[in-house]
């Protein structure tokens, strides 16, 4: 047996972003070190440039409609690997952006700071290419491990460790899941990629090895029960880090979800849609309940962060192409609120040094823009009209009443209720109560850019959304017929 | 003669079952990292015994990767491990309760 890789100019055109991006992040990592004195902030900014070409080149790449694989099908540029692949890289340039008065404090490794984090969004780019489960694995793996020693960077910080320690022990345990779960796939259907599988015979091997991986991605996206890493994680890392977690794992582990579920598994769809729904409900619930008890804004954003990622799962147990519009716009909408709401967490964190909700009283009177970015943000992630949140919300509910997933609704909607009451927690202390230390905070021109990104993004999503439905409607056309195919499976039976 | 499939899935299983048992139960970090190795290790057995079960080099290409990623997650936890250490001079994960865990 042989294997032949030919590869043509043509075909690593495909690649260009990627490539670009290494050769960018090595360039940026090569100037950090040889020139002495050079302040950090032209090494942010140089980063920034760099993955903004990234952005421009996929979207170009987007505009063109290029497609194609590479490797033997292991790696697939195709319009959905491109919608997560610009979803990735928007949030890496916001977050660095973000990171940049936050890096100050840092006393030492300053410059590395944004290579690992352009070193993650690189594997978060191929995650949202892999279309086998060994790059599934191997792309899955890279990216974490830059968040690992990301988490853990506050060498000086007791609970930057700590957090770095528990996200490294979990997250490695879910690795150890992942691969034994491929292995047992592999033994049951002798092929690594996703498009050959699609036609086994079911059998327990392959059910107990797909659990196995479910949980691994759960892990990554934070649905309970998967989700104990989550709170204490956020909590100790550095808080640009922990607006980076919150959203571009999770958005390329949904990548890989639903290419896995929709392409190699459409045939099994009425039993893997149960678990998505018991996922969906538990986090949903469990998410909002205990968000209601938290004093630290972090593991109050961790919290709502695993009930969001409750309504993203409601897409998937619809298991539909509408369902996979949904969740795609859904995320969109997700990232600007999230980011937004992280950065001015950020923004008051780093002059308060605290990031308790308490120290949030009469934010209103401390700097009137913060307050009133982050009562839209926090609108934005209840689901309050006109906002994004609630077009995203719209959108993943219809997919559910098409596939009469009505309890699913009921749950979602108890759940916004439930959502309204602790965020508007958050906006009373900042509009009503008074403040303690009533000296204004000023805003750094890298954050108010974010903030702004942020509104827009939150605003237009939310009055004018119709380009952006377009956008994720043709990002899953391949899934049209994914209904098709689960019909074809089952001739006798009520599939769908 | 050889040695049947399912002798090596048994002592796969098992293998990976010692580790995951290992990581739930033992409070020693260093342990704990073992014991993810085992079950890291595990996968190399199956996936080495399925490609020449199947005669298919897939599985024999997976295991150099997971070979590799192993590597390097030792290297990347141990930093974090000494790390900790500097702070606490312990490795007991029941001392690290700063967060809630």
């Amino acid at each position: 047996m042989t294997f032949d890789l030919v590869l043509s100019g043509s075909d690593l055109l495909l690649l260009a972003p990627e490539i670009f991006l290494t050769v960018w992040l090595c360039v940026v990592l090569a100037i950090d070190f040889s020139i002495k004195n050079l302040d950090h902030e032209n090494i942010a900014y140089l980063s920034v440039g760099g993955v903004i070409a990234t952005l421009l080149n996929l979207l170009w790449f987007d505009y063109l409609g290029v497609t194609g694989t590479l490797f033997h099908d292991m790696f697939v540029l195709d319009r959905l690997a491109i919608f997560f692949k610009i979803f990735v890289l928007l949030s890496t340039v916001l977050v660095i952006l973000s990171s940049i008065d936050y890096v100050k404090s840092f006393r030492f490794f300053r410059g590395e700071y944004y290579f690992l984090v352009m070193m993650s969004a690189l594997g978060m780019m191929f995650m949202a290419s892999a279309h086998d489960l060994l790059s599934v694995f191997v792309t899955l793996e890279f990216s974490t491990f830059g968040f690992y020693v990301l988490v853990a960077y506050l060498r000086d910080d007791v609970k930057s460790n700590e957090a770095g320690l528990k996200f490294f022990i979990l997250g490695v345990f879910a690795a150890g899941l992942l691969a034994y779960g491929v292995s047992l796939v592999y033994g049951e259907t002798g092929t690594l990629v996703f498009s050959e599988m699609a036609h086994t015979p079911g059998s327990y091997g392959l059910a107990i090895g797909f659990l196995m991986i479910f949980a691994a991605l759960g892990f990554k996206i934070g649905a309970v029960p998967f989700h104990s890493w989550i709170p204490d994680t956020y909590h100790g890392a550095p808080t640009p880090v922990t607006a980076f977690l919150s959203i571009a794992p999770k958005g390329a582990a949904m990548a890989i979800l639903i290419r896995m579920f929709y392409v190699a598994l459409a045939a099994f769809k009425p039993t893997w849609v149960l678990l998505f729904v018991v996922a969906s409900i538990l986090s949903m619930t469990y998410g909002n309940i205990v968000a209601i008890a938290q004093k630290n804004i972090k593991r109050l954003l961790a919290y709502s962060g695993i009930a969001q990622i409750g309504n993203v799962l409601i897409g998937l147990a619809a298991g539909t192409k509408r369902g996979s519009d949904a969740i795609l716009f859904y995320l969109l909408t997700y990232l600007f609120a999230n980011l937004g709401a992280f950065a001015v967490v950020i923004g008051v964190g780093n002059l308060i040094k605290s990031d308790e909700i308490e120290d949030y009283n009469g934010l209103n009177r401390r700097s009137p823009f913060l307050a009133a970015a982050m009562l839209i943000f926090l609108l934005s992630l209840a689901g309050v009209p006109p906002l994004a949140g609630f077009i995203g919300k719209l959108y993943i509910f219809v997919a559910a009443i098409d596939q009469e997933l009505y309890t699913l609704l009921a749950v979602g909607l108890i759940n916004i209720i439930i959502s309204m009451y602790y965020y508007l927690v958050v906006v009373k202390k900042m509009y009503i109560n008074e403040p303690v230390d009533p000296s204004p905070i000023r805003v750094s021109i890298p954050i108010k850019t974010v903030i702004y990104v942020g509104l827009a993004g939150t605003l237009i999503l939310g009055i004018y959304p119709r380009p952006f439905i377009e956008w994720v409607v043709a990002a899953t056309l391949m899934f049209s017929n994914v209904t098709d195919m689960v019909a074809a499976a089952l001739p006798h039976g009520s599939g769908g | 003669m050889t040695v049947p499939l399912w002798y090596y899935l048994v002592l796969s299983g098992l293998i990976f079952l010692i580790g995951l048992v290992g990581v739930l139960v033992r409070r020693n970090i260093i342990i704990i990292l073992l014991s993810i190795e085992l079950m890291l290790n595990a996968t190399n057995i199956n996936f080495v015994a399925f490609s020449s079960y199947l005669g298919n080099l897939a599985g024999q290409v997976f295991v150099f990767f997971a070979l590799t990623v192993a590597a390097a997650e030792v290297a990347v936890g141990l930093a974090i491990i000494i790390a900790l250490y500097r702070h606490r001079s312990s490795i007991n994960v029941d001392e690290f309760r700063l967060l809630k865990w």
